[in-house]
């Protein structure tokens, strides 16, 4: 074929402007997340402790922002990156925009685990918290598989297959927990999602795994776009389909198990912010994951800040915070992207 | 040069292709016919790669599932596009092939632009897929194959879901492929269009070939009207063009060789 044209003038798939937008959000959330609290520390104190320069803060306020603010901040924004990104995922890899890692029986799978270590262990951080959540999450997705058969390609069979098996896990956890009813408050705790107990050790734990996935699914973020179309299409274009859904589910359950094994189960931001993402850019390419990655951890520090600052000294789950902000402003994007997700 | 040789597909027991061998020149136009369930999407799939086989597939001397390198187009019978995309967003991932995954080349946005043009998308571009008509729908899956710049494209029931006038607009563009030097293979249900487009229509039932060769001696044989369990007759216009219908159908003047 012969090229005639010279006409360009159409929008390019992925703007990195949109990325770097994201980056200053997550930036001056984070800014505002760690300055605000019952002491309020100044921006200019933060930067020069953190780079150790004169003028610092010191003593008290120094512990607080080091050992308490900071990094609860850091793991509100590993796991809010994890849960967005997982979600975004799975909506590909499932071909289903309602799918989240929730849904699919992860998360609950992850709980029992996480439960298990808690009931067996007795200390519900240790480093081996997150390997039971995962073994529990893995295999709640497996099990989704199992159920749905030879029909798992179809989203509405795996979706339910899913939420079975996720009634089945929670029903397991549940027993777990009344038959060891000294494990009921953290367990309790650990399931209404907060980020209150976190400290270096976790937030190291969790990074680990978290930044590990995050890394494969950004690396074949580009390879994911070919799973939204036919096998045969994606086949055709390179893309070994079962290999790449397999990879991006076993990275994809990874980063929601560690989420769920240090935070508990925060609802929402698996589903509300690939959307809004989206529904935003009117584009669906799984170029944005690092974008929605970023906006996720923006979000979810964002929420923290809200679940500890708008009953002070008292706290709200988290999960009540993402749903209070996420939902209205999910349906504020539905509505003025002139329904971008039809 | 596509060659077909003893190739067999089973799915678990059931055999869904059976010693099936098939010859395709460069730069022509194949039709797979048959009835429902004969084998035709699998015979597909297996060119493309996709299948497990026993027998041999090659394109250009060179097994299929051994050189993933090559550029076969595939065009689906249903769209699977998903929700939220564009249909620029659906032809730029047709240039992954060639330009690579996540880049977006000056060239292949020319090729895009030509080819919107050429299928009469422009002003659909930012359109969601989704909301398309069917007509507009199969052209955009074309476009997307187009874009590949494939050497053989592969088209599941192309027409299937189209009105007559788009059924053959779409079989014109793909003609053009055809002059432009891609080597067009598709399964059809429509027997007359097949024999108007295609210079060689291989006729299938049961996961066998009962019959390959030129169109129109393909449309006027036996084996054809066996395949559909003589449920077919084929009429000879004034024009010398045969059309192929049901056998209830009574009108035009009969073939008088062969008598269904």
């Amino acid at each position: 074929m012969i090229l005639k044209s010279q006409k360009t003038e159409f929008k390019p798939i992925w703007n990195v402007r949109i990325t770097l937008i994201s980056v200053l959000v997550l930036v001056l959330v984070v800014i505002a997340a760690i300055s605000t609290g019952p002491v309020s520390l100044s921006t200019g104190e933060i930067f020069r402790t953190l780079f150790g320069l004169d003028g610092g803060l010191e003593g008290r306020e120094k512990t607080l922002l080091l050992e308490i603010r900071l990094p609860r901040v850091v793991l509100g924004a590993l796991v809010g990156a994890a849960l967005a990104t997982s979600g975004a995922v799975y909506q590909t890899v499932f071909r289903n925009p309602l799918a989240d890692p929730y849904l699919l029986g992860t998360a609950a799978g992850a709980g029992l685990g996480a439960t298990i270590a808690i009931t067996t262990t007795n200390n519900s951080f240790s480093a081996a918290l997150p390997i039971f959540a995962f073994i529990g999450g893995a295999s709640a997705v497996a099990a989704t598989f199992l159920v749905s058969g030879r029909y798992f390609s179809n989203p509405g069979v795996l979706l339910l297959s899913g939420i079975a098996v996720g009634a089945f896990a929670s029903a397991v956890q549940i027993y777990l927990q009344q038959r060891n009813t000294e494990v009921l408050r953290p367990v309790y705790s650990w399931i209404l999602g907060q980020l209150t107990v976190s400290d270096w050790n976790n937030v190291s734990w969790a990074a680990l795994y978290i930044f590990f996935s995050l890394l494969i699914l950004f690396r074949i973020s580009k390879l994911l776009d070919g799973l939204m179309l036919s096998d045969e299409e994606a086949f055709s274009l390179g893309v070994s389909p079962n290999k790449i859904r397999i990879i991006a589910v076993v990275a994809a359950t990874l980063a929601t198990a560690t989420a769920v094994s240090v935070s508990g189960l925060i609802g929402f931001v698996g589903i509300i912010v690939p959307h809004i993402i989206k529904g935003i850019t009117r584009r669906v390419t799984n170029r944005a994951l690092p974008t929605i990655a970023i906006t996720g951890a923006a979000f979810l520090v964002l929420a923290d800040l809200g679940a500890r600052s708008l009953i002070a000294p008292a706290e709200l789950p988290i999960g009540v915070i993402t749903a209070f902000i996420g939902a209205p402003f999910f349906l504020f994007v539905l509505r003025t992207t002139k329904g971008g997700l039809k | 040069m596509i060659r077909v040789e003893n190739l067999t597909v089973k799915y678990q027991d059931v055999i869904v292709l059976n010693n099936v061998n098939l010859e395709i020149q460069e730069h022509s136009w194949t039709s797979i016919v048959g009835p429902n369930g004969a084998g035709k999407t699998t015979l597909l799939k297996t060119m493309l790669g996709m299948t497990s086989y026993s027998g041999s597939v090659t394109f250009e001397g060179r097994e299929v599932y051994k050189d993933l390198s090559r550029n076969v187009a595939f065009v689906p019978q249903r769209p699977l596009i998903p929700i939220g995309m564009t249909v620029i967003e659906y032809l730029t991932l047709g240039r992954a092939k060639v330009d690579g995954w996540g880049r977006e080349l000056r060239r292949g946005r020319l090729f895009i632009q030509e080819t919107l043009e050429i299928m009469q998308l422009v002003g659909l571009q930012d359109r969601f897929a989704t909301q398309l008509s069917g007509g507009e729908i199969q052209r955009v899956l074309l476009a997307r194959a187009i874009v590949q710049e494939p050497k053989v494209i592969l088209l599941d029931e192309p027409t299937s879901a189209l009105d007559l006038h788009y059924q053959i607009r779409t079989l014109d563009q793909i003609e053009l492929l055809k002059q432009q030097g891609v080597t067009v293979i598709s399964t059809m249900h429509d027997i007359t269009l097949s024999n108007m487009y295609s210079e060689k229509i291989a006729v299938m039932k049961d996961g066998r070939v009962l019959l390959d060769g030129n169109s129109d001696e393909v449309v006027s044989s036996a084996q054809l009207r066996e395949a559909f369990d003589n449920s077919i007759s084929v009429y000879t216009l004034e024009s010398g063009k045969k059309i192929v219908v049901a056998s209830r159908e009574e009108s035009g003047r009969r073939d008088s060789n062969p008598r269904p």
